[in-house]
């Protein structure tokens, strides 16, 4: 009996607690979603279209550019997101510690970028990775170099410039949900490590990362989906160039449904091919980090 | 207690948050020396500060009614980061808290809603609010983005951390479980709370694609689109366009920076 | 009791609807909203042809909203796929190019002026852009008729006078950049390896464009095509041009003093006007054309936008009426924005106006603007038609295989295989 009664309080407030967060999702989302759907099958161009059943699939695996798209899309995600989240967690854990002095600066100036505006940062990164710029110059003083590398002009360069703008953007603000999350963990377990003398790189992966996990699977969901959907930095720097070699998923459905003859059917089409790549990649994420205990 | 391999350690640790925010801070410092020069100065890459900056700050004040579109700001963000916290918390801990199979789907299917680009959303969202008679309204900019699927999902991370045995203390001593919410979550998880302000207020107000569409007349206008037509046309007068940026970057690098200090206490310090 | 309270129902419904009523009349005061992208340039010419309008026609009101331009092709993009009208401007401003795809990728939009304004009196290639089945669409605005601009203080230390640079071919160009470089050993011009505005002012040169006039591809098998590329390849592997990304590292490199000279349209006189201590080092000449095409003549075009009025607007009469009579007619309004917003406007009657006749300090007084017009109306109509973008996208993908002396035929071969598949 009060088995049962606890049973139906918790499904009570169970559904109380997400209601007014699935209320508000079910008028704002579902529409549209189900709209995009509906477009996703739809061909023609402008307001001029109809049913095109799986005219769109075929198309997207006829169509050279999309497949240069998802490539550049798939390699910024396999290089940039691990290194940023390790950068962040790094950071995280050295500006943590209250041995370190001037810890507000540091995080202040970490978190920085991901505020700077688009504009001011556009114009810096690419002053500095410039033919004459000051990346060159630093390399050729170094004799790291021989000649400058033509960081916007080449194929691969550019794809480093990306990732290292991306990753300049956003470390800063993955560090913040790590830096809140340490928070949670009870500092005289680390005490207690540091007396019995276990070194510090040792409290950092066998009691911060595990501790963290959560958040960390968070980061990696968010910067998966985000990183699928980039477009800030590759339209500011490259334009998707040189030779589509920063041309994104993103950038692409923009092409379509905005630059060229708009076909807003088939860009919903490669909308969801990003949520697909997303259900893949989460599933493996989640599966990833799942408690073995469990 | 400090031996030399700690010491070279911390010495690395310092060098690299050095460089770290040397880099990190670079392209500030430019926007900032920016806003001192002319704009021809500062298109032919003069780095050294100007003596402009007066003239650029008269532009840009001039260059829209701002108390107003400061106004917008302020009240889209502010209104924007409350509900959302409330409602996304709210929802965030009832996904982890409690806990069903129903549920969990939903919360999946959310997920996948999360990673739909925008770009594919926004033509029926216009439509959306077009039926709902809301175009032009603070409502139709801040509602769509009130429960997170993003700040959902971090509570829920987070809320794995949030100790059982508290929750079940508070039950026998009588609360209900939305006083739990209130009196022991919330304020335990202070420093959750704090990340997701900053993260949720940054959002509001750097949003700039849906205003710009949903949003109809010059008096509704935000701060990001006003420094946006700043930076276009054929002669954008970019050392402008420097001031608006920094303008623009303020109040959330002030949110930050007061909320940062939530960073270095610990959890259980607050509920001991 | 009943009856009462209905009949106080209805009174009070019918203050209530005459209160809205009112609202509605006094939004409504014939205020026509326009669109636009630039506070400086279109917006500030907008705002001085209503006054002259206004003066004349004292109720009348305008709003003129000034975007960001990707900003507000997306805008109305997004608002004109909904279907919903409510919020859509009486009049936008729409760059030439995209004209075609927007007349037909929403068909009923935009109103058909065909009657209300005389075309006869504007350049023929700007009504061509905005003309469908027929129809014309636009009030033709700004022209971006093109010119070599150059300094002239530079050029002449290498030992070049403006009658070297008359009428000259793209080649001729590159050996003059390359006798700059020899003797002052400075880079001619800047070139964004990203950008497509090369191919579209030599193509236009020759009255040529990716598409004939029924919108097939004219890239394989096109002489003009091919020699645009060929001669893209020799000016970009002569050691004369410097790399830049962006519209900043763009301008401010000619403007620095880092290079030279730059093909580009009349609408940047005003950025290098920007710089008043260059005055009297620059000047302009007609544009380079194709040497090997003989159909290619010295004038060509890039960019360039128009008015627009929706057929939805509230306030469509209104917006007609005032098109057709500043913009339509005034030639001294279009002196006062030649002077004073550096617009060049595509009315032909204008040319005949003071301004038009005065020269330019800046410019070594030559009559800069004189020759502008001149050009203008030698410019070869082409009909830009829906797919520019695609085209551009394709050329632009193949621009490190041209500069990297890859092989023409090739690259076009590629570029007519990916503009078929990118427009099936």
């Amino acid at each position: 009996m009060a088995q049962s009664h606890l049973a139906r309080n918790e499904r009570i407030n169970g559904w109380a607690f997400v209601m007014p967060a699935l209320i508000l999702i079910g008028i704002f989302m579902i529409y549209p979603i189900i709209w995009s759907l509906w477009m996703s099958f739809q061909v023609g161009r402008g307001m001029q279209f109809s049913f095109g059943g799986l005219t769109n699939i075929i198309r997207l695996t006829q169509d050279p550019i999309f497949m240069r798209a998802l490539t550049n899309t798939l390699i910024f995600l396999a290089i940039q997101v691990p290194i940023m989240l390790v950068l962040a967690l790094l950071f995280a854990n050295a500006l943590n510690n209250p041995n370190i002095w001037g810890r507000g600066f540091f995080r202040t100036a970490i978190f920085l970028p991901c505020v700077t505006s688009l504009v001011a940062y556009s114009v810096t990164f690419k002053a500095m990775f410039a033919a004459d710029g000051i990346i060159n110059q630093m390399l050729m003083g170094l004799h790291i170099i021989g000649s400058p590398i033509p960081w916007l002009a080449d194929p691969f360069w550019a794809k480093v410039v990306v990732i290292a703008a991306i990753t300049w953007r956003w470390t800063g603000y993955n560090m913040i949900f790590y830096l809140a999350a340490m928070q949670n963990i009870d500092r005289s377990i680390y005490e207690a490590a540091r007396i019995d003398g276990v070194p510090a790189w040792a409290r950092f992966w066998y009691l911060t990362v595990p501790m963290l996990k959560p958040v960390i699977l968070f980061t990696a969901v968010i910067s998966t989906i985000g990183t699928l959907q980039l477009f800030d930095e590759p339209n500011l720097l490259t334009q998707g160039g040189p030779s589509d070699s920063t041309l994104t998923l993103s950038m692409y459905i923009y092409n379509l449904s905005f630059k060229f003859m708009p076909s807003f059917g088939y860009a919903a089409t490669v909308s969801y091919v990003i949520v697909i790549l997303v259900a893949i990649l989460s599933f493996l994420q989640f599966l990833a980090v799942r408690d073995r205990r469990a | 207690m400090s031996n030399p391999l700690a010491l070279i350690g911390r010495g690395a640790t310092y060098v690299a948050l050095s460089l770290a925010a040397f880099v990190s801070v670079f392209p500030f410092f430019w926007m900032v020396i920016g806003s001192t020069n002319t704009n021809a100065d500062l298109i032919r890459g003069k780095a050294t500060p100007g003596d402009a900056l007066w003239r650029n700050i008269e532009v840009f004040f001039t260059s829209a009614d701002l108390p107003r579109v400061v106004f917008n700001s302020f009240f889209i963000a502010g209104v924007g980061t409350v509900l959302t916290l409330l409602v996304s918390s709210l929802a965030g801990y009832g996904f982890e808290v409690f806990r069903s199979r129903t549920r969990e789907r939903v919360f999946a299917v959310m997920l996948l809603m999360l990673s739909v680009p925008f770009a594919a959303l926004m033509i029926p969202l216009f439509i959306l609010m077009a039926n709902l008679k809301l175009m032009n309204s603070y409502q139709a900019i801040i509602l769509p983005s009130v429960a997170s699927i993003f700040i959902i999902f971090y509570f829920r991370q987070a809320t794995k951390a949030f100790p059982h045995e508290l929750r079940d203390a508070a039950r026998i001593d009588g609360l209900k479980e939305w006083q739990i919410f209130l009196f022991v979550y919330m304020p335990v998880m202070r420093s959750t709370y704090a990340a997701a302000t900053i993260i949720v207020f940054m959002t509001h107000w750097n949003n700039y694609l849906w205003p710009l569409i949903v949003l109809q007349t010059n008096d509704m206008k935000t701060l990001p689109l006003v420094v946006a037509t700043l930076s276009q046309g054929y002669t954008p007068d970019f050392a402008v366009v420097m001031v608006g940026s920094i303008f623009a970057t303020l109040p959330t690098l002030i949110i930050f920076f007061l909320l940062q200090r939530r960073f270095v206490e610990g959890m259980l310090g607050a509920v001991k | 009791m009943s009856s009462n309270t209905t009949r106080r129902g209805f009174k009070l419904a019918g203050a209530l609807a005459g209160i809205s009523m009112l609202s509605i009349s006094v939004a409504a005061a014939q205020q026509i909203t326009v669109w636009c992208w630039d506070p400086n340039f279109n917006g500030a010419t907008m705002e001085e042809a209503f006054s002259r309008y206004q003066a004349q026609h004292p109720d009348a009101t305008i709003d003129i909203q000034v975007f960001d331009k990707a900003a507000m092709e997306q805008k109305l993009q997004a608002q004109l796929a909904s279907g919903s009208t409510d919020g859509l401007p009486d009049i936008v401003l729409v760059e030439d190019y995209r004209a075609q795809k927007y007349l037909l990728s929403f068909p009923g939009a935009f109103e058909p002026l065909t009657g209300k304004i005389d075309y006869s009196a504007f350049a023929p290639y700007k009504v061509e852009v905005s003309t469908v089945d027929g129809q014309t669409y636009s009030m033709p605005f700004d022209s971006g008729v093109t010119g070599l601009f150059y300094r002239s203080d530079a050029l002449a230390e290498a030992g070049y006078s403006a009658a070297d640079l008359e009428n000259i071919t793209w080649d001729q160009l590159i050996e003059i950049g390359k006798g700059v470089k020899e003797k002052t050993g400075k880079t001619l011009l800047p070139i964004d390896p990203n950008a497509s505005d090369l191919f579209r002012i030599m193509m236009q040169s020759a009255g040529s464009w990716y598409f004939d006039a029924s919108g097939n591809p004219t890239i394989a098998d096109n002489p003009v095509f091919k020699s645009t590329l060929e001669t893209y390849q020799r000016l970009l592997t002569a050691d004369i041009t410097k790399p830049v990304a962006g519209w900043t590292e763009y301008t401010g490199s000619f403007t620095s003093g880092d290079t030279l000279a730059t093909p580009t349209g009349v609408w940047m006189t005003a950025t290098i006007k920007a710089n008043p201590d260059q005055s009297g080092m620059w000047a302009v000449a007609p544009i380079p054309r194709l040497g090997d095409i003989d159909a290619s003549v010295n004038a060509s075009n890039l960019g360039g936008s128009s008015w627009y009025v929706l057929s939805s607007a509230p306030e469509k009469e209104t917006a007609i009426d005032f098109l057709a009579s500043v913009w339509g007619q005034d030639v001294d309004f279009y002196q006062k924005i030649l002077v004073n917003q550096g617009a060049l406007g595509s009315l032909l009657a204008a040319r005949e106006g003071e301004a038009y006749q005065a020269s330019d300090e800046f410019f070594g007084g030559e009559p800069v603007w004189q020759n502008f017009s001149t050009w203008l109306a030698e410019i070869p109509p082409v009909n830009y038609g829906i797919f520019t973008e695609e085209a551009d996208a394709a050329v632009v993908a193949q621009i490190p295989a041209i500069t990297g002396g890859g092989n023409i035929d090739e690259i076009v071969a590629q570029i007519d295989a990916q503009v078929r598949q990118q427009t099936q």
